[in-house]
C-alpha cells in the first residue's frame, strides 16, 4: 500500500491538491478567493495529465536530437497547453463577473451578497 | 473516406469563423449584427440537412481533419446521435429571429453585436460538440459552449444576473473538470483520445481506474445536465438570462450533459469492458427523484420564467432516467424526448419572453388575464404546456410513452409509476399557468391592456407550437431513424 503510493507519489500528489482546491471553493465565501481554489483544481487536473506522460529516463521524442527510445509522451502536454488556454479564458470571464458585481453591489463576500437578495 | 469530404469540416468553420467576426462587421448595428447571424445560421441549417439525409440514406460517415489518420488525428464523425444537430440549428434559427426586438429592448445597444457573436458561439460549439469523434475535442467543444453560455446569462446586466452566471460559472467549471479528468485517464488506460478506438482497446482493461475514469466524466455531464441534486445553478441562470438565451440554454445547452452520456455509452458498451449495472440504478433513482423534486419546486412558483427552469430539470429526470433503464424502448424514448423537450420548452421560453416584451411583467399574478390581449402567444403556450404534460396528440406524450413502456421492458414498473406521478404533478402547475392567463381576472387592467407581440416574436412562437403538435402525429419517423442507433448502442460486445 505504502509502496504503491510511494511509486505513484505524482498522482496521489495532484489528488491532494484536488481536494484543496475543492475545499476552498465550498468554504470560502469571498469571490475571488473561491475562484483561486478553482484555479488550484485545474492545476491539480493539468499536472495529473502531465504526468502521465512521463517515462523514467525518457528521451523528449525530437528528430535529429539523437534521442533513443524509451521516449517521452508529448501529447499530454499538448492537451494541457489548450487546457491552460481554456483555464485563462474561464479566469478572465469570471474575474469581470467579480468586478461587476463589485461595481453593482459594492460587495463580494458570498454571504453578504444572499442577504442583498 | 468520402465523396463529398469538406461539408462536415464546413459545417463547424462556417458558424465558429462568423461568431468571431460579427463585432467588426457589424459594429454597433444591430439589424446588420441580427441580419449576419441569421443568415449565417440559415446557411449553417441547410449544410446541417444534407449531412442528416446522407446519415439517413448511407448511415455514419466521418472526416478526417488536417488529414491525420484516424486515431491520431481529430475525427469528426456524424452517425445517427448527431442528427440532434437538426434541432440545435432548428431552435438557432428561431430564437435569432425572435432576439430582433428583444434584444433591442432587453440588451444595451452597443452589447447587441456581441450577443449575437455568443449565440453563435454557443451553437457552433454544440454542433461540434454533436459531431466529433475525439474525446479531447469534445472537452474544447464543450468548454466554447460553456463559456459563451456564462457570458450569455450575464449579459442582461441586470443586477443578480452577474451572481448567477458566477455561480453558473463555478459550477460549470468543475464539471468541465471532471470531463478533462476521466478523458485524462481513459487516455492513459487506452493510449488514445479517438473514441472508437478506445472502445476497441478497452477490453481487458483495469477496472477501478475505468470506473474512475467513468464516473467522473458522468459526474461532470451529470452536472451539466442540470440533473437533480446538482441542479442548483439552473433554475437563477436560466430565468435570468435574455428569453431567446433561456430557450437556447433550456432547449439545448443542458442536453449537451445527455448528449455526452451517450457518448459515454457508446464507449463503455460497445467494448463490453465493464459492468454499468450500477450507475444505472444509481441514474434511475436520480431521474426518477429529478422528475418528483423539479415539478414540486415548479409548482410553488410564481415567476413564470422560474417556474419553466424547474420544469427543465424535472424533463432532464425523465431522459436520464430513460438512459438509466437502459431497454430499448426506454432509450429510444430519452433520445427523442432531447429532441422533443427541445421544442416544447424553447416554444414556451419564447412566449413566455414574448409576454414579457410586451407587458414587461413576469409573474403569473401580473400576467392574469393576458389571454384576451395576446390571443396567439398564450394560445402557442396553452399548446406547448399540453405538450410537455403529455397528452396524446402532442409531442411529449410518444417519448414518456416509450419510456413508460421501456420501466416495463426493463422490469421496473415502479419507474414507470414514478413517471406518471411526475406527469400529474407537471399538469398541475401548467395547469396553474393556463387558467391565469385565460380565466383570471387581471389585477391590474392598463397592465395587460397591450398589443399582440411583433411578426418577428411571434412567428418563431407559433412554428414551434405547430411543431409541437405535428411531431405528436408523425413522432414515429424519429422514433424509426434512432432505433438502429439504440440497437447498436445497447448490444453487448463487438457492436461499436
Amino acid at each position: 500500500m505504502i509502496d504503491a503510493l510511494w511509486q505513484n507519489l505524482d498522482y496521489a500528489a495532484s489528488v491532494v491538491l484536488f481536494c484543496i482546491g475543492l475545499y476552498t471553493v465550498i468554504t470560502r465565501e469571498n469571490l475571488i478567493k473561491k475562484f483561486m481554489g478553482l484555479n488550484i483544481m485545474e492545476t491539480a487536473v493539468f499536472a495529473f495529465i502531465v504526468a502521465l506522460g512521463v517515462v523514467e529516463g525518457g528521451d523528449a521524442p525530437i528528430a535529429g536530437s539523437g534521442a533513443a527510445p524509451p521516449f517521452i509522451n508529448p501529447l499530454p502536454q499538448a492537451l494541457i497547453l489548450t487546457g491552460i488556454v481554456v483555464a485563462v479564458s474561464t479566469t478572465a470571464l469570471a474575474l469581470s463577473l467579480i468586478i461587476r458585481i463589485w461595481r453593482q453591489c459594492g460587495t463580494i463576500e458570498a454571504d453578504e451578497l444572499r442577504e442583498a437578495e | 473516406m468520402s465523396d463529398w469530404p469538406p461539408l462536415l469540416a464546413v459545417f463547424l468553420a462556417l458558424p465558429l469563423t462568423a461568431a468571431v467576426l460579427t463585432p467588426a462587421v457589424c459594429r454597433s448595428s444591430s439589424t446588420r449584427g441580427w441580419a449576419w447571424a441569421l443568415v449565417t445560421m440559415l446557411v449553417t441549417s441547410v449544410i446541417g440537412g444534407v449531412l442528416i439525409a446522407r446519415v439517413a440514406t448511407r448511415g455514419p460517415f466521418s472526416y478526417v481533419v488536417g488529414g491525420w489518420t484516424a486515431p491520431y488525428g481529430i475525427e469528426l464523425r456524424f452517425d445517427e446521435f448527431s442528427a440532434a444537430v437538426a434541432i440545435i440549428c432548428l431552435l438557432g434559427v428561431l430564437a435569432i429571429v425572435f432576439s430582433r426586438r428583444y434584444a433591442e429592448r432587453a440588451l444595451q445597444a452597443e452589447r447587441i453585436p456581441y450577443y449575437y457573436a455568443l449565440l453563435l458561439l454557443n451553437l457552433t460549439g454544440m454542433l461540434g460538440f454533436t459531431v466529433t469523434g475525439d474525446l479531447f475535442n469534445l472537452f474544447v467543444f464543450l468548454e466554447i459552449l460553456s463559456l459563451s453560455g456564462y457570458a450569455l446569462v450575464a449579459i442582461s446586466g441586470e443586477k443578480i444576473a452577474e451572481m448567477a452566471a458566477f455561480k453558473y460559472l463555478v459550477m460549470g467549471a468543475i464539471s468541465s473538470l471532471m470531463v478533462l479528468f476521466g478523458t485524462g485517464m481513459l487516455y492513459a488506460l487506452t493510449g488514445s483520445l479517438n473514441m472508437a478506438d478506445i472502445t476497441s482497446r478497452l477490453a481487458g482493461a483495469a477496472q477501478t481506474p475505468l470506473i474512475v475514469a467513468l464516473g467522473a466524466m458522468t459526474l461532470g455531464f451529470m452536472v451539466k445536465a442540470a440533473l437533480f441534486p446538482l441542479h442548483v445553478w439552473l433554475p437563477d441562470a436560466h430565468a435570468i438570462a435574455p428569453s431567446p438565451v433561456s430557450a437556447i440554454l433550456s432547449g439545448l445547452v443542458v442536453k449537451v450533459g445527455i448528449i455526452g452520456m451517450l457518448r459515454l455509452y457508446q464507449i463503455a458498451y460497445g467494448s463490453g469492458a465493464v459492468d454499468l449495472a450500477g450507475l444505472n440504478l444509481v441514474l434511475t433513482w436520480l431521474g426518477a427523484l429529478a422528475i418528483v423534486m423539479g415539478a414540486f419546486f415548479a409548482v410553488f412558483q410564481d415567476d413564470i420564467k422560474m417556474m419553466l427552469a424547474y420544469s427543465t430539470i424535472s424533463n432532464i429526470g425523465y431522459i436520464v432516467m430513460g438512459l438509466g433503464l437502459a431497454s430499448t424502448y426506454s432509450v429510444i424514448g430519452a433520445s427523442v424526448h432531447v429532441f422533443n423537450h427541445a421544442l416544447i420548452k424553447a416554444t414556451l421560453f419564447l412566449g413566455a419572453g414574448a409576454l414579457i416584451h410586451q407587458t414587461g411583467k413576469r409573474t403569473l399574478t401580473d400576467l392574469a388575464g393576458i389571454g384576451k390581449a395576446m390571443p396567439f402567444t398564450v394560445a402557442a403556450i396553452s399548446i406547448g404546456a399540453i405538450s410537455i404534460v403529455g397528452i396524446p396528440p402532442t409531442a411529449g406524450f410518444l417519448c414518456k410513452w416509450y419510456i413508460a413502456l421501456g420501466a416495463m421492458q426493463a422490469g421496473h414498473p415502479f419507474f414507470g409509476f414514478a413517471l406518471v406521478f411526475g406527469a400529474l404533478l407537471i399538469f398541475i402547475y401548467y395547469i396553474r399557468m393556463v387558467n391565469a392567463f385565460y380565466f383570471r381576472e387581471p389585477r391590474d387592467r392598463a397592465a395587460v391592456d397591450v398589443q399582440e407581440a411583433p411578426a418577428t416574436m411571434l412567428i418563431p412562437v407559433l412554428v414551434l407550437a405547430t411543431l409541437c403538435l405535428v411531431m405528436g402525429v408523425l413522432g414515429r419517423l424519429p422514433l424509426t431513424f434512432i432505433e438502429p442507433a439504440v440497437e447498436r448502442l445497447l448490444m453487448p460486445v463487438g457492436g461499436g
